[in-house]
């Protein structure tokens, strides 16, 4: 038996799980449009400005890592998966050395990122004009 | 006397409806229609776990932290609570605000909600609940879990407002800070077990480790390596986006995050998204450490829930015990401490699976 007709058969079963629930709700709510009703929500405040603007998401360089070490853990999985049989066949050292330098040169980057400030918290610009300046005793 | 350990089901769900409805005749559709029902009995499950969870044991578990009385009125401890709720939920008007992305908005609830269910389609539920086994179990469920975060991306940048944009970033800077320890963790685990299929990581963990005053101690991985199993729960909760880690929707910083714009059902979908991803988190780990659904005496589904619940009840406790991080903190715990420890843990185990089997 195929898994992956069981596995499409549940995708199914759960694209129509949630679809069903709307369709079950639409039958039973009400529908009273006001247009204040529809304003944004801004702590009850009449919200100011477009949400969609340009804006320092703060973590663009970690999430660059994150593609090198998602890449980095595909590659993984199939070295674990044989890592026990390689080692009776070829030996301890040549089935986990290469996996070794090979992680050790992702940390080597890690640590390069890490010195670099890459994953520290970036500070806006304008985050030091606004605090008052230690006053020096 | 040895601890007795539920055999391995080798016989899948869906097989065993071909087999009970005959359908044997009717080839690849006959499997579909066997695989729906099958997909259908479990996510129902999932349903029923989550209605339990969201509206009644979630609330009770918090009062009896808390020192307060939860849901006590409607039926017996409450408990009817889930259906006036269900009820209430379901037919609460849908407020579109002004400005969203429509498609995009409306996706987004299916997306969670989807994501956190299909992972269970490999999960081995014991008792011969085990929708499907592919060769790849371990990649796909993490695959499909982690799905959930393009819903909450989604949502937050389709909603038009501040507070979603800032929780749906939130949530992106947090699953890709705690996903990467979370496979390597995984592969540690592949490493014990040379095999991603899910029914036999749980049939490695079954072998007997050592024997305590006559008692066989199962092999489970939280009991091989409980370095590793440590680091997970943590991830997990990550993951989960639970307290210590709910920074994407922390209520008194951002109103609800992601969510905050959505009312009525769509609101009920992320809400049962989040529970179910909860649920999954916690399957996740019972199949990894904790020996899946083997236990003595009781029947295996039974461990199943139980250990899923232990999971589950965890997370409440964080989320009453534990005061929320900062963002950044939240950054530099996942990619200063939990990426290198478990890099370590890896290397660690690599090393010392190796040198035994050498």
């Amino acid at each position: 038996m195929n898994d992956w007709i069981a596995i499409g058969a549940f995708a199914m079963i759960a694209l129509l799980i949630p679809v069903g629930m709307i369709v079950g709700s639409w039958l039973l709510r009400p529908s009273v449009p006001e247009r204040d009703k529809r304003a944004p929500y801004e702590s009850g405040e009449v919200p100011t400005g477009d949400t969609r603007v340009r804006f320092n998401i703060q973590y663009y360089m970690v999430a660059l890592l994150f593609v090198v070490f998602d890449i980095e853990t595909v590659l993984l999985f199939p070295w674990a998966l044989v890592y026990v049989d390689a080692i009776e066949e070829v030996g301890l050292a040549h089935a986990l050395l290469p996996m070794l330098a090979f992680v050790f040169i992702l940390l080597l980057g890690l640590g390069w990122a890490w010195r670099n400030g890459a994953i520290e918290w970036a500070r806006s610009p304008t985050a030091d004009r606004r605090r008052t300046p230690k006053r020096t005793p | 006397m040895g601890l007795p350990v539920t055999p391995l089901e080798t016989v899948l769900l869906p097989e065993r409806i071909v087999d009970a409805l005959g359908l044997e005749g009717y080839g690849v559709l006959g499997e579909f229609v066997a695989g729906l029902l099958a997909a259908f009995l479990v996510a129902n499950i999932m349903l029923i776990m989550t209605a339990v969870a969201g509206p009644w044991a979630k609330r009770k578990i918090r009062a009896r932290f808390t020192d307060a009385i939860a849901v006590n009125r409607v039926g017996p401890f409450g408990l009817l609570i889930i259906v006036a709720d269900a009820v209430r939920l379901l037919s609460k008007e849908i407020i579109i605000p002004e400005g969203v992305d429509r498609p995009a908005w409306e996706l987004a609830p299916i997306i969670v909600a989807l994501s956190a269910l299909l992972g269970f389609a490999v999960i081995p539920m014991g008792s011969g609940i085990h929708v499907a086994d592919p060769e790849v179990g371990a990649v796909f469920v993490f695959a499909v879990a982690s799905l959930s975060s393009v819903g909450l991306v989604m949502g937050g940048y389709a909603s038009n407002n501040k507070y979603s944009m800032l929780g749906g970033l939130r949530a992106v800077a947090q699953n890709i800070a705690y996903e990467i320890p979370l496979i390597l963790i995984a592969v540690s685990v592949v490493v014990f077990a040379g095999t991603l299929r899910m029914s036999e990581i749980v049939a490695v963990q079954a072998e007997p480790l050592i024997l305590v005053a006559g008692i066989a101690i199962p092999s489970w991985f939280a009991i091989v390596n409980p370095f590793a199993f440590f680091l997970f729960l943590i991830a997990n909760l990550a993951e989960v986006g639970r307290n210590p880690f709910d920074t994407p929707e922390a209520p008194n910083e951002i109103i609800a995050g992601y969510q905050t714009e959505y009312s009525g059902v769509y609101f009920v979908l992320f809400y049962l998204g989040e529970f179910i991803h909860i649920f999954l988190g916690g399957a996740i780990i019972a199949t990894f450490f904790l020996g899946g659904p083997a236990g003595p005496v009781l029947p295996g589904f039974v461990w199943f829930l139980i250990k899923i619940w232990a999971i589950f009840l965890l997370t409440q406790w964080a989320r009453s015990a534990v005061p929320r991080v900062r963002i950044d903190q939240l950054l530099d715990i996942g990619w200063k401490g939990l990426l290198v420890l478990s890099f370590l843990n890896l290397i660690l185990t690599a090393l010392i699976v190796g040198v035994i089997a050498a």
